[in-house]
């Protein structure tokens, strides 16, 4: 294949309809020196070679979608899309009589634009898709609401008005996936099925129709092969079909009759070749051995050789290639290969000598199937010379994004392509594969001329290509170099420990008065501390997952999720981004706040560009293309994710050195019970008002949680340092609280603080003794209570200190603080259990019985032996108890949970206790 | 600032509404014009096809709007017409036309604020609630009743027989199941005066379900052999509104089921009727030639056989624009199986063929299928070329019944001319024979593999240069018949075979034509004095199928003739043994019944009765 050299003349240009193949399928057929073409829009041009002018133009109502020409008769067969089959004669006077209605606005050709008038169309039916004309029947594809069907019609001749008996036959091809489209009002279908008609060799062959009219002949033993006895017995041509969903089936065309009482047997018509799982755009055959040489001899000179290979091209470039070969045995065994060929293919031809073209939106490429190592001119062709290549090896012509292709062999032996570029450029191009290098034709003063403008166009042609080959080029580098860098990140971040990440990101929490309003802002900082850099294509996600209620945090709240593309961000650099979290104008923060960061990398946007089409016009078909992405369309890396409670949010206006920035309460007063006291108060009233009354009338909720102290000692181990244990433990709550310094500095065990929505909240934590849980004597225990005016406040913040306590007990190391003597009576022999009891009070009985009977379904479902201690009594305390400290903590938070729900505004005490007796069989001995 | 407020039904809706009415009656006229029409076909659909999308830009407009009571009627008269028209366009129901249904249900919902929340409801359950709505216009009762038929047409067509039974119950305020007295006892309301116009009103839908219904029905009680029952919903079918292609369908059933309950004579008057309708003829004359079959009657057999040729012979008329819902469009398609499946002229011209020869006029078997040969293969016009597509023929076998036919029919050489040109044309896909016998020479495991008929081929041309008295080249056929037929290899190595290829490989006939081959051979030997060689055949055939009486019969012989009586007695003890073989289960190729009723020896059973005692007594002796 070395030796190909090409030859390219330009020849004319066409307009090319913008837009992609959905906008058309272009055509192109010659015969002798006309050729006829259609570039996807609604034109069909006659173009006269040898006269290098257009002699005809045909405008039809729609795109044209197929040619086909009946050379003898003098008839061209043109589908329309959404209209049906037009048969045009080209010698009918015809031409003459519609040319009044020319179209002046087309200046781009010479000669006028005859409209097709709507009596030509011998054939109406918006459905068809496909068809291919013999000498007396037309095969017309149709797409069915759910099937494509085949129809056989008697050939309508041009100026005939169709009869209406005039189809023979029908059968409907089995199609798993149904074709897309309303019926009624067609979509065009992004593929269009490929019919193409196999004859015997014996058969009186298609006389006149030019080669790649969709007519193939194939040699006896392929034939009888691949379409049965029968059809072999009936000399009947048979119909290939090539549909988008990539099946491969035939049809015996004599065999297809069918009448108002016998349907089609799609069972007996129809038979499934294979399947190419993409759409078929191209079936076509090859002679890929030589004839025996009486065979030769026989063979009429201008007749359609018998080919001895088919093929059928996918829109992907998967190619099917079928040869009949003998067995060892003597039997005749199909042999069939696929190839993978560069795609898309935006058109085939097969030409002679085994080879076949096809063109992606970059190449034309010329492959050959015949077996090169075995010699062409064998001595023996008796000997097992057949076979397919076990690989294909493209050769590219150099010519790129040709749409549509015609192979005609000239009278010297070399091959002509008549081919259409994209841009509607017309070009033929002389192969000869064999020779070596032709010697420069002899130059006269004459042609010199000529030449150099030949010369000059094909220069143009290659530097175009040049230039959007490099375009591509470097897209794809870039696309690559990305794609690169980004896999060192994902590595990176993916292999290392949450600590020592390369890439981190933290975020930290602030007050700020924004637009007179005190905002909470969570500045996320994205650090780069690797040594790589992200580019584009990154984009730092940031997602604030708010609970709906405070009263149901189980509840799914709002989800908001930011997303900053990343813009170069180098080794070393950081980027900090600030989000609001409220609160809102009605003043409500919705605590607690989940934020979780990633990175994510968009695929789509750094390969998608590489792979898409920089110049629509320059690939027509990219368009369409789904792109060979995974399914994901991008890689997720998580950073990091953080929950904001209430105890974060807490400001402490006292503890500030200079009271001067006090927290601005949000406008309207939220609380209507505050509103209805504001209302209460007279003009005479007491001069304290508002505030005395709630003192008087709505003492604050208060929410207790104890916790053992030796538990809590030894949890907060490493921060305690001989300091007071009320102080640590405030001090362990506050930890993320910007007041944890001054409460470290004054050690403080109770402090006062206002919460988003203005409303105070006091922490208070004493040492208290609880003489009620074990018998062995009082506990030492840790009380930390919460007051609030605001119920939701005061839950909210009993969440955060449940949240931590979780957080701190499920980490807590295995700790013995019971006397011995209690863990012997009661468990001997036990495995160490914590044992944990939590107690809720509250002051009205029947807000106890309401919450009890809420959140039995939870208690009962998580913490089995509380069932005695709950079901019997409805006092106004409960105990749970249970030997998972997690659970009985999460059993009293659901407790607090469904009775804020019940919406009464009652006095709410609870408190939690939690202690560790414990025992392990080592203390026990 | 006071807010305008907007009335609920803005006064231009109401002359709007009288626009989109003429608009409406102006498209139906048109419709209805077309059917009329003296114009191209062609012309006529597209017309047919503007006047549907005239109906759809209509009912996008009126969807456009929120539903209103007023315009209501109007609306569901345009989804009917709508799906009246684009069924009947496309001669098939799909999918979305139950969706339009679906859209017109929801809309009137709208108007009672019944929509509830948009869970999509299953239509069933729709239709209730729309019916079951206590605030219903009465004026809007004939456009719903029509849009409950189209629904019913809808139902029917996919087989939704339980939702379409309930729809009625529902419509009638009855109870019964059974569907048939459903739809007689529904009588939708009269179109008022003044009403927008319908394509097909209710009553006519009514009525294309009744007959379409009891069609249905009393084919499938036909196929699942409830005669009596089959035959009542035949005579309802055809006692409804019945369009003459219906009709005859439906007495050539009646005429099937009543061949089937054992009265061919009435069964005959039923065709006789059909065929008095004057389309399709096809039909009744196959049922017929099945009638006369049954009653034993060869000659009118074939005689309505050869009709039935004719009959199919004819294109069938033109088909006019159809823009109304027929019965037709409810009939499924007859499947090969079904009883109303009449096939193509050639498979008619096949069973006339097929039926001379079984009876034994074989010279008119063998010119029907000379016929059937040169209408298949002769002519380049596929129209008279149809298919020999009936489920176990193929075109090698129709060759070979051709052959034995004529071989039958005394012309053996033109027997020899159909092997040959079978042969030929099949040549290049057949083992190549050089190297057949070089594996034989080798003998290498992996035989090549060869369709049966091609051995069948080898035995017919054997037979008829047998018949040709042609020793020589007799022999020769028979012995690579025998060579080809021990090649036949199991079925799952079946290259290039056909469909047919699995029933006649069956073992039985593969047996049989083994069996025949050698007794052909041996009768050859015989002729030619070779008893021995002779000998040798037939007591392979009698080991290959033993109880076999042909072999054993000419074994007998054999041995007789060449005073073998020792041998002769013990292979008469050992076949006394066994039974012989059952040979009504059997269903052997016609080719192949005929070949053997060429070698069957004329009075068998009474040689092999004499010879038994003969023996017996000489033993006694």
């Amino acid at each position: 294949m070395a030796g190909a050299s090409s030859c390219v003349h330009y020849l004319s240009d066409f307009c090319c309809p913008p837009g992609g193949r959905a906008a058309g399928k272009p055509h192109v057929l010659r015969h002798e020196a006309e050729v006829f073409l259609s570039t996807g829009r609604e034109f069909v041009y006659v173009y006269d070679q040898e006269g290098g002018l257009l002699t005809a133009v045909y405008q039809f109502p729609d795109q044209v979608w197929h040619l086909q020409l009946l050379a003898l008769r003098r008839a061209l067969y043109v589908l329309c899309a959404r209209t049906g089959i037009y048969c045009l004669s080209l010698d009918s006077p015809r031409r003459s009589a519609s040319q009044a209605c020319e179209d002046t606005e087309d200046e781009a050709h010479p000669c006028p634009v005859i409209h097709v008038d709507p009596d030509a169309c011998v054939l109406p039916d918006a459905a068809l898709c496909a068809f291919t004309v013999l000498d007396d029947v037309l095969v017309a594809l149709v797409q069915g609401p759910t099937q494509w069907k085949m129809q056989l019609f008697e050939r309508p001749y041009p100026g005939e008005e169709p009869q209406p008996g005039g189809q023979i036959g029908e059968v409907e091809l089995s199609t798993s996936t149904p074709p897309g489209g309303v019926p009624g009002k067609l979509a065009a279908p992004c593929f269009l099925p490929v019919l193409c008609c196999v004859f015997p060799p014996g058969s009186r062959a298609p006389h006149g129709h030019p080669q790649g009219c969709g007519c193939l002949v194939l040699e006896e033993a392929l034939f009888g092969l691949l379409f049965g006895v029968d059809a072999t017995l009936l000399q009947s041509p048979v119909v290939l079909c090539g549909l988008p969903d990539g099946q491969l089936c035939c049809v015996v065309l004599k065999a297809l009759v069918t009448s108002g009482s016998a349907p089609g047997d799609p069972k007996v018509l129809v038979k499934i070749l294979h399947h190419l799982e993409e759409p078929v755009v191209f079936i076509g055959a090859l002679r890929t051995e030589p004839y025996p040489e009486e065979a030769a001899a026989d063979l009429p000179p201008g007749e359609n050789e018998h080919s001895d290979c088919m093929v059928a091209l996918g829109h992907q470039g998967r190619t099917l290639a079928i040869k009949a070969s003998w067995s060892a045995s003597g039997n005749l065994v199909p042999e069939l290969r696929e190839y993978c060929l560069p795609g898309p293919v935006l058109c085939a031809a097969c030409g002679r000598d085994g080879h076949m073209y096809h063109s992606t939106p970059s190449n034309l490429c010329v492959v050959d199937l015949t077996r090169r190592d075995i010699p062409w001119n064998t001595e023996k062709p008796d000997e097992a010379t057949g076979g397919l290549p076990p690989v294909l090896c493209p050769a590219s012509l150099n010519i790129c994004s040709v749409v549509t292709l015609c192979v005609s062999g000239a009278p010297t032996g070399s091959t002509e392509l008549l081919a259409l570029s994209s841009k509607g450029r017309l070009i033929t191009c002389s192969l000869d594969l064999n020779s070596e290098v032709p010697m420069p034709a002899k130059m006269t003063m004459a042609n010199a001329g000529q030449k150099i403008k030949e010369l000059l166009l094909d220069i143009g042609d290659v530097s175009e290509r040049v230039s959007f080959l490099k375009k591509a080029v470097d897209q794809r580098n870039k696309a690559i170099t990305s794609l690169n860098e980004a896999m060192n990140v994902s590595c990176a971040l993916l292999s290392s420990q949450e600590g020592g990440r390369p890439i981190s990101c933290t975020i930290t929490l602030s007050w700020s008065r924004l637009e007179l309003r005190d905002m909470l802002l969570a500045t996320c900082t994205l650090e780069n501390s690797s040594s790589f850099c992200l580019d584009q294509g990154w984009t730092l996600c940031i997602q604030v997952l708010t609970s709906s209620s405070a009263l149901d945090l189980d509840g799914a709240g709002s989800t908001f999720t930011y997303t900053i593309p990343v813009d170069r961000l180098g080794p070393g650099s950081r980027r900090e981004v600030t989000l609001p979290l409220g609160p809102s104008e009605s003043g409500t923060l919705d605590l607690p706040v989940t934020m979780s960061c990633w990175l994510f990398y968009s695929l789509r946007e750094v390969v998608g560009g590489a792979l898409a089409p920089s110049d629509p016009l320059e690939d027509p078909c990219l368009e369409s293309l789904p792109l060979n992405l995974p399914k994901q369309e991008g890689v997720c890396l998580p950073l990091c994710k953080r929950t904001v409670d209430m105890l974060q949010c807490l400001r402490f206006p006292a503890l500030a050195s200079r009271p001067t920035q006090a927290p601005c309460v949000p406008g309207p007063a939220c609380d209507p019970v505050e509103t209805f006291l504001k209302t209460c108060q007279g003009p005479g009233s007491e001069p304290t008002g508002a505030a005395s009354l709630r003192a008087k009338y709505l003492p604050p909720s208060t929410a207790s949680i104890r916790v053992s102290a030796a538990l809590l000692r030894a949890a907060l181990e490493d921060s305690r340092s001989g300091s007071h244990l009320c102080s640590a433990t405030l001090r362990w709550l506050l930890a993320e609280n910007a007041a944890v310094d001054a409460v470290r500095a004054q050690a403080l065990s109770s402090i006062q603080g206002v919460a988003p929505d203005g409303t105070d909240v006091n922490l208070i934590v004493h040492e208290v003794a609880v003489t009620d849980l074990s018998p062995a004597g009082p506990i030492q225990a840790v009380e930390i209570q919460v007051e609030s005016s605001s119920l939701a406040n005061m839950c909210r913040v009993h969440h955060a200190i449940i949240r931590r306590m979780k957080g701190s007990t499920l980490q807590l190391p295995t700790y013995s603080c019971v006397p011995r003597r209690w863990s012997q009576s009661k468990q001997p022999e036990a495995p160490a259990h914590p044992t944990c009891a939590c107690s809720t009070y509250t002051r009205s009985m029947p807000t106890t019985r309401n919450c009890f009977v809420k959140c039995r379904h939870c208690v009962t479902s998580c913490a089995r032996r509380m069932k005695s201690a709950l079901a019997p009594q409805l006092r106004s305390s409960c105990r749970f108890t249970s030997s998972c400290a997690t659970l009985a903590l999460s059993c009293c938070d659901q407790l607090l949970a469904s009775s804020g729900r019940c919406g009464t505004h009652f006095r709410l005490s609870i408190g939690a206790c939690l202690a560790t007796p414990f025992t392990g069989t080592s203390a026990a001995s | 600032m006071s807010s305008q407020v907007v009335p609920a039904l803005p006064r231009p809706f109401s002359s709007n509404l009288d626009l989109w009415r003429e608009k409406n009656d102006g498209l139906v006229g048109q419709a209805r014009q077309l059917t009329k029409d003296s114009r191209s076909s062609l012309r006529r659909q597209q017309l047919a096809q503007d006047t549907l999308e005239g109906f759809g830009e209509l009912l996008l407009t009126l969807q456009g709007l929120p539903a209103a009571v007023p315009a209501l009627p109007l609306e569901l008269t345009i989804i009917c017409n709508y799906i009246i028209l684009r069924a009947s366009l496309a001669q098939d129901f799909t999918e979305d036309l139950s969706q339009d249904v679906q859209r017109g249900l929801e809309r009137v919902l709208e108007t009672q604020n019944q929509l509830g929340p948009k869970s999509q409801p299953r239509l069933r359950e729709l239709w209730d609630s729309v019916l079951s709505a206590s605030s219903l216009l009465p004026e809007l009762l004939p456009a719903l009743h029509c849009l409950a038929s189209l629904q019913a047409v809808l139902w029917m067509s996919t087989d939704h027989l339980g939702d379409l039974t309930s729809l009625l119950q529902t419509l009638n305020g009855s109870q019964t199941e059974d569907l048939l007295v459903l739809l007689k006892s529904w009588n939708p309301p009269a179109q008022k005066s003044l009403a927008p116009l319908m394509l097909q009103d209710a009553e006519g839908l009514r009525d294309v379900l009744l007959t379409s219904f009891a069609c249905r029905q009393g084919l499938q009680e036909l196929v699942t052999g409830s005669l009596s029952r089959a035959q009542r919903s035949l005579h309802e079918a055809a006692s409804g509104v019945c369009p003459p292609s219906v009709l005859v369908q439906v007495y050539t059933a009646l005429g099937t089921c009543l061949r089937q309950m054992g009265n061919p004579q009435r069964a005959l008057l039923y065709l006789t009727e059909a065929l008095k309708v004057g389309v399709a003829c096809a039909l009744p004359l196959l049922e017929a030639s099945r009638v006369y079959r049954q009653l034993g009657d060869t000659a009118a057999e074939l005689d309505s056989l050869g009709l039935l040729v004719e009959a199919l012979s004819a294109t069938h008329s033109s088909e006019t624009l159809k823009l109304f819902i027929e019965v037709e469009l409810l009939l499924p398609q007859p499947d090969p199986a079904s009883p109303l499946y009449c096939g193509t002229q050639s498979q008619a011209k096949h069973l006339l063929a097929s039926r001379c020869l079984q009876t034994g006029r074989a010279a008119d078997a063998a010119e029907h299928y000379l016929d059937l040969l040169a209408m298949l293969l002769g002519s380049s016009e596929p129209r008279l070329s149809p298919p020999t597509s009936s489920p176990g023929s193929c075109l090698p076998e129709l060759y070979l019944e051709a052959a034995a036919a004529l071989i039958q029919a005394g012309r053996a050489l033109d027997a020899l001319t159909v092997c040959e040109e079978l042969l030929s044309r099949t040549s290049s896909l057949l083992p190549k024979t050089s190297s057949l016998w070089e594996n034989a020479r080798k003998r290498t495991k992996e035989l090549p593999y060869c369709p049966i008929w091609v051995s069948a081929t080898h035995l017919l041309q054997g037979q008829a240069w047998s018949k040709l008295k042609a020793q020589k080249e007799a022999l020769s056929d028979f012995s690579q018949c025998l060579e080809l037929v021990f090649r036949v290899l199991p079925k799952d190595k079946q290259g290039a075979g056909s469909t047919c290829e699995q029933k006649c490989s069956s073992d039985v006939a593969l047996q049989q034509l083994q069996v025949t081959a050698l007794i052909s051979r041996g009768l050859e030997w015989v002729a030619s004095g070779q008893d021995n060689k002779a000998l040798r055949d037939f007591l392979l055939s009698v080991q290959i199928c033993p109880g076999n009486r042909d072999g054993s019969f000419y074994l007998l012989q054999t041995l007789k003739r060449l005073d073998r009586k020792n041998e002769a007695i013990a292979f008469w003890r050992e076949a006394q043994t066994q039974q012989p073989q059952e040979e009504a289960a059997w269903s052997l190729p016609l080719y192949l019944e005929t070949c053997l009723s060429w070698i069957r020896p004329p009075n068998c059973e009474v040689f092999l009765e004499e010879f038994g005692t003969a023996l017996l007594e000489s033993c006694d002796l």
